[in-house]
């Protein structure tokens, strides 16, 4: 796929941007879905109600970790950029922030997909 | 392992220079792209605070609880300023900071010219929409005067 190794940092800023436009995207959409407020609690209701299914709860889980991902590394990229004696360490940090990320979404996607799961009979 | 070994940012190698203008160290000339290099720092630093917030709540408190969110969960929300400017916060800073990487993803693929600024206004325009009608949204609700019975009824 690359014509050359890809290093962790790539990697890293890769997941960084992806993770940052999808989080956008998902920002316009989610700003036209609260714009229905405005056309009082029948439609705002009914709009909601497209939101509790299983396809809809997967979508949300991929957003909660690209926000845990984008938080996690930006505050790496922080640390690097105020305080550069911490880039000796970006391997290990790089390493923290998918360990990091991986492990807040075990609880937080189980939470989440529990309502919907194929397991709970709905 | 390469700890103890400095890797990044390298000076001078544009190989192996991160080829982003984001992730590039602080610009060096002051200047609007120096500020924005600033706002994203910080902006970021609230918004781990703001959008995790966010997030636990609406999706992982709301389920916990056993709640659900309709009109009524947000008109008891919304009834506190607290929630109504957190909100607030989160909008404007969440979009200035995404649209502004936006802006920066641009460039980074486009070469300087026609092009490159077409699409920033573009994407400037929409933002500018979008920002009026979020601000509109959150400012401007109130369950009193909502109508009661949607055209779906």
């Amino acid at each position: 796929m690359f014509g050359y190794r890809i290093s962790w940092s790539q990697l890293a800023w890769l997941g960084h941007r992806l993770s940052g436009i999808g989080i956008l995207v998902y920002l316009f959409m989610h700003i036209v879905e609260n714009a229905t407020l405005a056309f009082g609690p029948d439609v705002y209701d009914l709009t909601q109600t497209f939101f509790r299914n299983l396809p809809v709860r997967l979508g949300e889980i991929v957003l909660m970790a690209a926000l845990v991902y984008h938080s996690l590394n930006g505050l790496r990229v922080i640390a690097m950029d105020f305080w550069p004696a911490t880039t000796v360490w970006y391997r290990p940090l790089t390493y923290a922030v998918i360990i990091g990320t991986v492990a807040a979404m075990i609880p937080l996607g189980l939470i989440m997909i529990t309502p919907y799961a194929p397991w709970n009979g709905s | 392992m390469a700890i103890g070994r400095r890797i990044w940012p390298v000076e001078g190698d544009p190989l192996r220079r991160n080829p982003s203008r984001a992730a590039q160290p602080r610009p060096s000339e002051p200047g609007f792209e120096r500020w924005m290099w600033y706002f994203t720092r910080i902006s970021g630093l609230a918004l781990v605070i703001l959008a995790m917030g966010h997030m636990l709540i609406m999706h992982v408190l709301v389920q916990l609880t056993g709640q659900e969110i309709n009109f009524a969960f947000v008109t008891s929300r919304w009834g506190s300023p607290f929630w109504r400017i957190y909100d607030l916060l989160l909008l404007v800073l969440a979009l200035a900071h995404g649209v502004n990487g936006a802006r920066i993803i641009i460039g980074d693929y486009i070469e300087r010219g026609g092009l490159r600024s077409l699409l920033v206004g573009i994407l400037l325009a929409i933002t500018f929409i979008w920002l009026l009608m979020g601000i509109f949204v959150i400012l401007t609700f109130d369950p009193a005067t909502a109508p009661a019975v949607g055209p779906f009824s």
